[in-house]
């Protein structure tokens, strides 16, 4: 017997992300998902986003990672709660890992709730986790050619924070070439220059999340 | 990558739909693959090959899979130009317009399976 189906391969995914996304609304948490390579800077950019922002927001940290909690422990050490994930050897979070963490937060008590994703540049793009918003971050030293080589995540981002920008002067890296690139692959996003190490361009990152997170309020 | 995940997926799709319908052996399944999907026809086949030696009693011996391959492919909103995005996805090659949207390319669907 031939049977039709046409069914989405990610459905599971999916219905485990809309069940978050349904969560995340009604006790009105803002969740930004927060993707790169290995390496590009995204737990060092929380760990500064909270130093800045917890007197204003009660931020709450997914971490995922392949293996251990040091990801986490680097959240926890600023008195933020965070919860690790272990995909071991999995190359991506997925909706139905998110779904598993849900019990360890009060999202009556988070404002905002950050995932930082596996780092990888492919994989993680593909997979919605109910989150409000997906922020790619790109750093200096990775290269002028990650954006037109993995366009899958920067047309699924709207947000790519460039970080490392303090690393400019010693690297060939060229700002308006990759902010041309992005406009090629997704001309709805947005390329932010910044450096998590020296606070530069760190303010308009901090006033994109309190524009979300208004925004997060009045939907 | 993560082929092996995405196989459980499908095969997870098709037992739940197939229990309903006293299907109990599969063979063949039809999936279509986007080139924007984030998964590689090539390591899909090779993880259907080690589900079907390691669930033995789901297939039948000669059950196979078999891929549709979908094309990414962009349309300009103001000129109406199809075009092939390359690594530009949303620049129209006529009107050089950040106006194209993709019209395909990011589709990942089981399509269909066959099984008694
Ligand atoms: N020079 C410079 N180094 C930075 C900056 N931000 C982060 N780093 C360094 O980059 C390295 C990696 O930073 P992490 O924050 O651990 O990167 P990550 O993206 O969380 O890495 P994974 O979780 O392993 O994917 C660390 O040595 C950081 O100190 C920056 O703005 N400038
Ligand atoms: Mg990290
Ligand atoms: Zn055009």
């Amino acid at each position: 017997m031939e049977v039709k189906l046409n069914t989405n391969v990610l459905t599971n995914n999916n219905v485990a992300a809309d069940y978050n996304r349904d969560l995340f609304h009604k006790t009105k948490t803002l969740v930004i998902n927060v993707m790169s390579s290995p390496g590009a800077g995204k737990t060092t950019l929380l760990e500064e986003t909270i130093k800045k922002l917890s007197k204003q927001y009660r931020i709450g940290v997914i971490e995922g990672d392949l293996a251990t909690e040091k990801d986490a422990d680097r959240i926890r050490q600023l008195g933020a709660k965070a919860v690790q994930i272990n995909t071991h050897g999995g190359c991506h979070l997925d909706a139905r890992m998110v779904v598993a963490t849900l019990p360890e937060f009060d999202f009556e008590e988070i404002d905002i709730l950050f995932i930082e994703n596996v780092g990888n540049l492919v994989c993680p793009s593909g997979y919605d986790l109910g989150q409000n918003h997906k922020v790619a971050v790109l750093s200096v030293p990775e290269g002028n050619d990650k954006i037109p080589k993995y366009p899958q995540m920067f047309m699924r981002t709207e947000l790519v924070l460039l970080n490392k920008v303090d690393l400019l002067p010693y690297l060939d890296f060229d700002v308006e070439t990759a902010k041309e690139d992005l406009k090629g692959i997704n001309p709805e996003s947005t390329l932010l220059p910044l450096s998590a190490k020296t606070q530069e361009g760190m303010d308009s990152w901090y006033s994109w999340i309190d524009e979300a997170y208004q925004a997060c309020l009045k939907q | 990558m993560h082929e092996m995940a995405l196989m459980g997926d499908i095969l997870d799709i098709i037992m739940k739909d197939a229990e309903s319908k006293g299907i109990k052996q599969f063979s063949r399944i039809d999936l279509i693959v986007g080139e924007l999907s984030n998964a590689m026809p090539d390591a899909l086949t090779m993880a259907f090959e080690i589900y079907k030696e390691q669930n033995a009693q789901l297939f039948t011996k000669d059950a196979s899979l078999h891929i549709q391959f979908e094309e990414a492919i962009s349309e300009c909103i103001f000129c109406k130009t199809v075009y092939k995005p390359d690594f530009k996805i949303s620049i129209c090659p006529s009107c050089h317009m950040p106006s194209g949207k993709l019209i395909s390319g990011e589709t990942f669907q089981v399509l269909s399976y066959e099984g008694e």
